[in-house]
């Protein structure tokens, strides 16, 4: 209790609300720009809370994922573009409301349920938190390498259409990682005898590159095509939805919080697959199913709360295991490691005031959310017309001045480019990119843990098949990799016009 | 190019990465001291191998796949038209993104992001108006410089030859 009054006390001064209400204006705005997504927002968004205190810090970061995840809703319901992968089932019934002459109220439905489900993800993260690091703070370092395991080997297989792609970019980004000095006994690899190179490959610039700098590159080659500014735009507000209106689809709006905060627990998924499950599943049982497509408001009311309950879903393995399911879930783990918050079974015992601190902030957020998308629909919608290539440029030197600010060293601005390019080929010819930044955040405690882990048994390899625990995640691991092999072999014969279900 | 070219492609040079990265491992870092002691070498080891294998297999599906669309005749999955790498562009953000490097540290945050608004819109971005070119070099430069070293007291690049703000 006592940590909880003190963390009230922490987020509630003006400086970290502040805070968290900047990034969520920043987290709206690149969430409802189309190819900026609220992933890049986080990386450039970064190097900003180097310098201040925890809480407002992670709020900030925290506020720029929720604003994100819901400021992609403005564009898949105005235009008929998801300014997110998450969004993507929004613009199904969004759009049509709008030709309808419905905007208003789509924009503020979609609003009041991206709340409802963002706090109700909110509780449950709160309860399984707890419960799931009381479990885990018995793992040992030969569990924790098998967890681990499991979930990158989850992640590898369901960020793409193709898991053997998703592998091959998941031991890419293990390899990058490997680069520098061994964490054990501090011997260069793979450096060249650079100074550069021994302290490794720079997380938080390989994730300004690689999320960034591909956005430059397509904005940049085929700017004559996508031009929002020359679709009619309707005079647009945020009309609030009638309390009958939501009451008539509570039951709906909780069962997509579930769908959402449990899609989201799973790592490798995130809101596109959340949100496109909560549609199927509204449309399926919905009593004016033949509506859907048409500008059914259940359409919107459905992927809405599912995408904003992900955010709670995914901060569960990320606070209590130290697992991060996403790249924007990846960025927050390497601001809370900055200002020394390692998240894992042992987060509460050391950090208490912090973690309540994240939750009131969270809280907060929701309420700029509100607030924002209330009063500042007209902004985003003039956002909007801003020509996309002009934005690039402005992300460009936001890349820069992120990469420099992080060592004051323009070497990671050279391996920033280096690493953006690649990543555009990349994902050019559909290689997830996810699977590499989780890769090389997972990949320094898949070893350090796997070589403790000998250390502890002197050598002998049975201290990990004689853990049930253990044994138990290296089957789900080995399990996930067959079933998702077996179902690709099934879906080969079908059309494979699938949604990418990432946000990077 | 279809898809599966690209794919062939693109398994080729992993096999290259992956042999020469297996190498240099080897030839590079030292071994564990055995008896199960897991030394520097084997993660870095087992990563390369591990991407060895896996563009093996990339090679192997792209070359069955490229085979029954073949027999087919038909536009198959793998025969479906690769999407576009735009080189130039990658290539030339490529470049100036380094050249930013330079610029800022050799003459500070102000001039260098100054420079590349306008080598940017300019060539990449093919603008011909100079008031256009101007109003957004400036514009942008002023902002950043307003909002990152004087509100939120990030340090910007100094230059070693010349530095303004």
């Amino acid at each position: 209790m006592d940590s909880f009054l003190s963390a009230l006390a922490l987020a509630f001064t003006p400086y970290a609300i502040g805070a968290v209400g900047f990034g969520t204006l920043v987290g709206l705005i690149f969430g409802s720009i189309p190819g900026l997504t609220f992933t890049v927002a986080l990386a450039l968004a970064l190097p900003i809370t180097f310098s201040m205190e925890p809480v407002p810090a992670i709020g900030l970061l925290l506020g720029t994922y929720i604003g994100g995840m819901t400021g992609g809703s403005v564009s898949a319901i105005l235009l008929g573009i998801p300014g997110t992968p998450s969004a993507a089932a929004t613009v199904l019934d969004g759009h049509p409301m709008t030709k309808n002459g419905d905007a208003s109220i789509a924009l503020g439905t979609a609003v009041i349920v991206s709340v409802f489900g963002g706090v109700f993800s909110l509780v449950v993260m709160i309860v399984s938190v707890d419960l799931v690091s009381r479990i885990a703070i018995g793992f040992g370092p030969a569990e924790i390498f098998a967890l681990v395991l499991f979930g990158f080997s989850t992640i590898c297989g369901l960020c793409g259409p193709s898991l053997l792609k998703g592998l091959i970019s998941g031991v890419l980004g293990l390899m990058i990682m490997t680069i520098g000095l061994d964490a054990i006994e501090g011997i260069p690899r793979l450096t060249f005898g650079s100074i550069n190179m021994l302290q490794g490959v720079n997380l938080l610039v390989a994730m300004i590159g690689l999320f960034a700098v591909p956005f430059i590159i397509e904005a940049f080659s085929q700017r004559n095509d996508t031009s929002f500014g020359s679709k009619p735009m309707v005079n647009v507000r945020t009309e609030l939805p009638s309390i009958r209106l939501l009451f008539k689809n509570l039951w709906l709006m909780i069962r997509c919080s579930v769908i959402g905060t449990g899609i989201g627990a799973i790592p490798g998924t995130g809101g596109a697959i959340a949100s496109f499950l909560a549609y199927d599943h509204a449309k399926r049982f919905s009593k004016s199913s033949k509506t859907f497509g048409k500008g059914n408001i259940e359409g919107v009311i459905a992927p809405e709360t599912a995408n904003n309950a992900v955010t709670g879903g995914t901060l569960i393995p990320l606070l209590s295991l130290g697992i991060p399911g996403d790249p924007a879930t990846a960025i927050v783990l390497a601001g809370l490691m900055i200002h020394g918050i390692v998240p894992g079974p042992a987060l509460f015992m050391n950090h208490a005031t912090e973690v309540y601190g994240m939750y009131v902030a969270v809280v907060i957020a929701y309420f700029w959310v509100l607030g924002l998308q209330l009063v500042g629909i007209r902004l985003f919608v003039h956002v909007l017309k801003v020509p996309r290539e002009l934005l690039a440029v402005v992300v460009l030197v936001l890349c820069a001045v992120g990469a420099y600010s992080i060592r004051n060293s323009a070497f990671d601005i050279y391996s920033m480019a280096v690493i953006g390019v690649g990543a555009y080929i990349l994902v050019a010819i559909r290689v997830p990119i996810t699977p590499i930044i989780l890769g090389m955040v997972l990949g320094p405690t898949l070893e350090n843990e796997f070589r403790t882990a000998m250390m502890l048994s002197e050598g002998e390899w049975n201290i990990f098949y004689t853990s049930p625990t253990a044994v138990v995640f290296f089957g789900l691991a080995a399990l996930i990799i067959v079933l998702q092999g077996l179902s690709e072999l099934k879906i080969r014969r079908k059309s494979r016009q699938e949604v990418q279900p990432t946000d990077a | 190019m279809t898809t599966q070219r690209q794919n062939t492609i693109f398994g080729l040079i992993l096999l290259i990465i992956a042999c020469a990265w297996t190498w240099l491992v080897i030839d590079t870092i030292p071994p564990g001291f055995g008896d199960g002691d897991i030394g520097p070498r084997a993660f870095p080891l087992i990563f390369g191998v591990s991407l060895g294998v896996l563009s093996i297999l990339l090679l192997v599906q792209a070359y069955l796949r490229g085979r029954t669309g073949a027999a087919g005749g038909q536009a198959g999955a793998g025969q479906e038209v690769a999407s576009t790498i735009h080189w130039v562009a990658a290539g030339a953000l490529l470049v100036e993104i380094s050249l930013y490097g330079v610029l800022l540290e050799k003459c500070g945050f102000v001039i260098a992001t100054l420079l590349i608004i306008v080598v940017v819109m300019r060539f990449n971005l093919n603008v011909r108006s100079i008031k256009k070119i101007a109003l957004m070099s400036v514009g942008t430069t002023l902002i950043c410089w307003a909002v990152f070293e004087k509100i939120l007291g990030i340090y910007l690049a100094n230059g070693t030859w010349i530095n303004l703000g």
